[in-house]
């Protein structure tokens, strides 16, 4: 009897353990199932595979889809970003500085609601500096070379889409970055620091983490242990952009930081 | 905004392809978060008349892969709560396969059939379009689908009905 039965592969029985067979097809294995209990079985068994899996699994497509998933936030979030009008944001920074600059020591208490945060997050990205820009192999966790990646890993786990500013016109290049740990009492989580390299060896690092609990805007330009730090914070995040470079150069660098990572999907400023 | 409604379209599936890829809801909806940006970022590349799902499963399955070697190499680990809860599911029926039993079971496979048995199984894809997304012609995929079946056959076989045999 087998010897009249047409030839049934592999194929046409996975076909037919998937649903994917014509009438004909179908049949035919059927008609093969019959004389051949050990293949029906086995069919049987993938058959209880598929409904395993979609009992497993299934359920899944139909749970409420988080708004972090939602392509036209990200794709809004995206528009900002290359939206950008800098020319205004140079302005706003140059405002920021000077205003940063002359209110002094005395203001400290009006600008830093958050002072101790602050704090804490500068002294932490200026020892995360230090620690790492002696390293020559290590220096990062995830190398420029791959930085779609980085930068979609980093955005993730500090739940802030950045980008990594575009330094090239003073001179320096992506190096890689890594994430840090939550600083202690900073309440701001984890921190992404990025790591970038002029051709002399200079490094000076960004860090990043998102904004801390009040949101609310600060500025602060600190010297530590022979080490610049300019920080800044705003309602979306904190940064804080570390260096041992001449005064005017890493004015230059912060405020292009500032520039680029400080966006407003309207491209307002709150003012200080 | 086509774009976008189609994409929105097909979040539920990559949720849940990342989701059985994972076994891990915080992990799959990273990888899928991953894959949207990156495609709305290479938006761009995909010419409209292929088949955009497929499109999304391809990069979802590159972030996948590239997440996962990264993990290897950071030596990550699942935290303990990850590894110690199976999914809650009912008590297995006569002649159905325990679902916490099948779940270890896909997580044991080698990485290439459980890509490729998810993507048919669970996820609909037809057999051409699962080479294509997989980038692999379709007689590897089919040897790949008969492997993984016959895998899971083995790690989960033991609750099958019992089966008359004649005996010499």
């Amino acid at each position: 009897m087998s010897d009249r039965e047409l030839e049934v592969t592999d194929a046409l029985l996975l076909g037919f353990a998937d649903g994917r067979l014509t009438d004909n097809e179908r049949v035919a294995v059927e008609r093969y199932l019959a004389s051949h209990p050990d293949k029906a079985a086995e069919l049987a068994h993938w058959q209880r595979q598929n409904e395993a899996l979609q009992a497993l699994f299934g359920p899944v497509a139909s749970e409420p889809v988080p708004a972090r998933l939602d392509p036209h936030l990200i794709a809004r979030g995206r528009a900002a970003n290359s939206n950008f009008r800098w020319p205004q944001m140079a302005a706003a920074a140059v405002v920021l500085i000077a205003i940063g600059s002359s209110i002094g020591w005395f203001g400290r208490d009006v600008l830093l609601p958050s002072e101790t945060a602050s704090d804490i997050l500068i002294e932490s990205a200026i020892t995360a500096h230090a620690l790492f820009v002696k390293e020559k192999r290590h220096a990062v966790e995830v190398a420029a070379t791959e930085k779609d990646h980085l930068l979609s890993w980093l955005s993730n786990r500090i739940a802030r889409p950045i980008d990594s500013p575009d330094l090239a016109s003073e001179g320096f290049a992506l190096v890689g970055g890594r994430l840090l740990p939550e600083s202690l009492f900073s309440n701001a989580g984890p921190a992404a620091q990025l790591m970038y390299e002029n051709a002399a060896a200079e490094r000076v690092t960004v860090y990043i983490t998102a904004a801390l609990p009040d949101g609310a805007a600060a500025y602060e330009f600190t010297t530590l242990n022979a080490l610049d730090a300019f920080y800044w914070a705003n309602d979306a995040i904190t940064c804080t952009v570390v260096g041992d470079l001449p005064e005017a150069e890493m004015q230059t660098v912060a405020r292009k930081v500032y520039q680029q990572l400080t966006r407003r999907p309207d491209a307002n400023y709150r003012a200080l | 905004m086509q774009f976008l409604d189609e994409i929105s379209g097909s979040v539920p599936a990559l949720r849940r392809y990342a989701r059985a890829l994972t076994r891990n809801a915080d992990r799959a909806d990273d990888l899928v978060q991953d894959c949207l940006e990156r495609a709305i970022r290479k938006q761009r590349l995909w010419a409209p008349t292929g088949p955009l799902q497929a499109w999304l499963f391809k990069i979802l399955l590159n972030v996948y892969r590239n997440d996962f070697r990264q993990q290897r190499r950071r030596g990550d680990h699942q935290s303990i709560d990850t590894l110690l809860v199976e999914p809650a599911v009912p008590a297995p029926q006569h002649g159905r396969i325990a679902l916490g039993e099948m779940s270890r079971a896909i997580d044991a496979l080698p990485a290439d059939q459980r890509e490729a048995l998810l993507l048919v199984v669970l996820e609909g894809v037809s057999y051409e379009d699962a080479a294509g997304i997989l980038g692999i012609p379709a007689g590897t995929l089919m040897s790949r689908l008969s492997r993984a079946r016959a895998a899971l056959r083995t790690m989960t076989g033991v609750s099958e009905e019992p089966r008359l045999r004649s005996v010499k």
